[in-house]
């Protein structure tokens, strides 16, 4: 290709631009000759315009190389791999993007769970309070006042008393300033009644959270609690109430040995 | 004189310009100019040995960019492209530095 070759194939039409008066011998005072003084002539205008030509070509080669992106004037096939290689990231971003949209959603969905499962906890643990007698607790209820004026009241009338409030869907109870819970026990001693080994004194009065329609009915029946105290001469009086507060407060109790288990 | 006020007026007008290259041309851009810089230290070399012909420079220069640029195009279509550039290249600068130590020895006689 190529096989042109001016300096060499050239010869055959050599035709000194320079006056032959003054045919300058050496390359060096060739060049200084066509510089200066500068000619018009046919093939310094022809050479100049394809220089022109050169030089824009140069010119923009260089600009476009340099200032605008590497992709301008790059190949096809180079355009073709750098597009499947965008492609790629491009999808190797979106998966990562999903991945983490799902951890995320993830995270909010078990971070709500947590919290849901927290609030039931919490709920939990108030209805337990009321059963072990660790909180207080209100509601609607009766008072059952039992006055011993003869001094005939006995530990297991109280007891019985308790059985039968049970019975009747009694929640929370105390006696005085003592709160019934499920390992509450009663004893005589001199003269005396001892709920949970503290001294109780008469006037007996029941604080019981309930409802009040099943309560009152369960103590008054025939041959119940209320009539059997007032054969022992005490007197025993029931009042409705829709807010009874039972505030007596045992301190929570941690087994020694029983855990809780799954199931 | 005038030949060299046209490669700087050409340089000039290209950066301040800024022309825009139609994109089938483009790729080709780079080779062409390499040709044209070689005919032009070919020409530059035949006019201190004094046998400049200004028609033989017009057609090897031409003829150099059409080749030059044929060759890149037809690689492009079998798919060699990037390696016939580069030979292209490559046969050029060889071109080049010769024809630059011939020019040498004409301007500093070394």
């Amino acid at each position: 290709m190529s096989t042109e070759d001016s300096p060499q194939q050239g010869e055959e039409e050599v035709r000194a631009q320079e006056p032959v008066a003054q045919r300058p011998s050496t390359g060096r005072q060739r060049l200084i000759a066509g510089l200066w003084p500068p000619r018009v002539t046919r093939a310094q205008l022809v050479v100049a315009l394809l220089l022109f030509v050169l030089g824009l070509g140069l010119a923009i080669q260089v600009r476009s190389n340099s200032d605008d992106s590497a992709l301008r004037g790059a190949r096809q096939e180079d355009l073709v791999r750098i597009l499947d290689e965008l492609d790629d990231r491009t999808q190797r971003l979106e998966d990562e993007k999903q991945k983490l949209d799902d951890q995320k959603v993830e995270l909010e969905n078990s971070s709500d769970q947590a919290e849901e499962a927290r609030k039931q906890t919490l709920e939990k643990e108030r209805q337990l309070g009321v059963l072990a007698g660790t909180v207080a607790a209100q509601g609607p209820g009766i008072t059952l006042t039992i006055t011993d004026p003869h001094s005939t009241v006995e530990a297991d009338m109280l007891l019985d008393a308790i059985q039968e409030l049970r019975a009747a869907g009694a929640e929370a109870i105390q006696i005085n300033d003592v709160r019934v819970v499920a390992d509450t026990y009663f004893s005589d001693n001199d003269g005396g009644i001892q709920v949970d080994g503290r001294k109780v004194a008469a006037p007996y009065r029941f604080e019981v959270i309930g409802k009040p329609q099943d309560l009152e009915p369960a103590l008054n029946i025939p041959g119940g609690v209320v009539q059997t105290l007032e054969k022992e001469q005490a007197i025993a009086t029931v009042a409705r109430s829709e807010k009874i507060v039972v505030d007596a407060l045992r301190p929570a109790k941690r087994p020694d040995y029983a855990r809780s288990s799954p199931q | 004189m005038i030949a060299v006020l046209g490669l700087v007026v050409g340089v000039v007008v290209g950066l301040l310009v800024r022309p825009e290259v139609p994109a089938v041309v483009e790729p080709y851009l780079p080779i062409a100019v390499v040709a044209a810089l070689d005919a032009v230290f070919g020409g530059l070399r035949a006019m201190l040995d004094g046998i400049f012909v200004d028609k033989v420079f017009v057609v090897s220069f031409l003829s150099n960019v059409v080749v030059a640029a044929l060759i890149v195009f037809l690689g492009d279509k079998l798919g060699v492209g990037a390696q016939l550039s580069t030979g292209v290249v490559v046969v050029f600068g060889i071109r080049i530095f010769s024809n630059a130590a011939a020019i040498r020895r004409h301007v500093f006689r070394a």
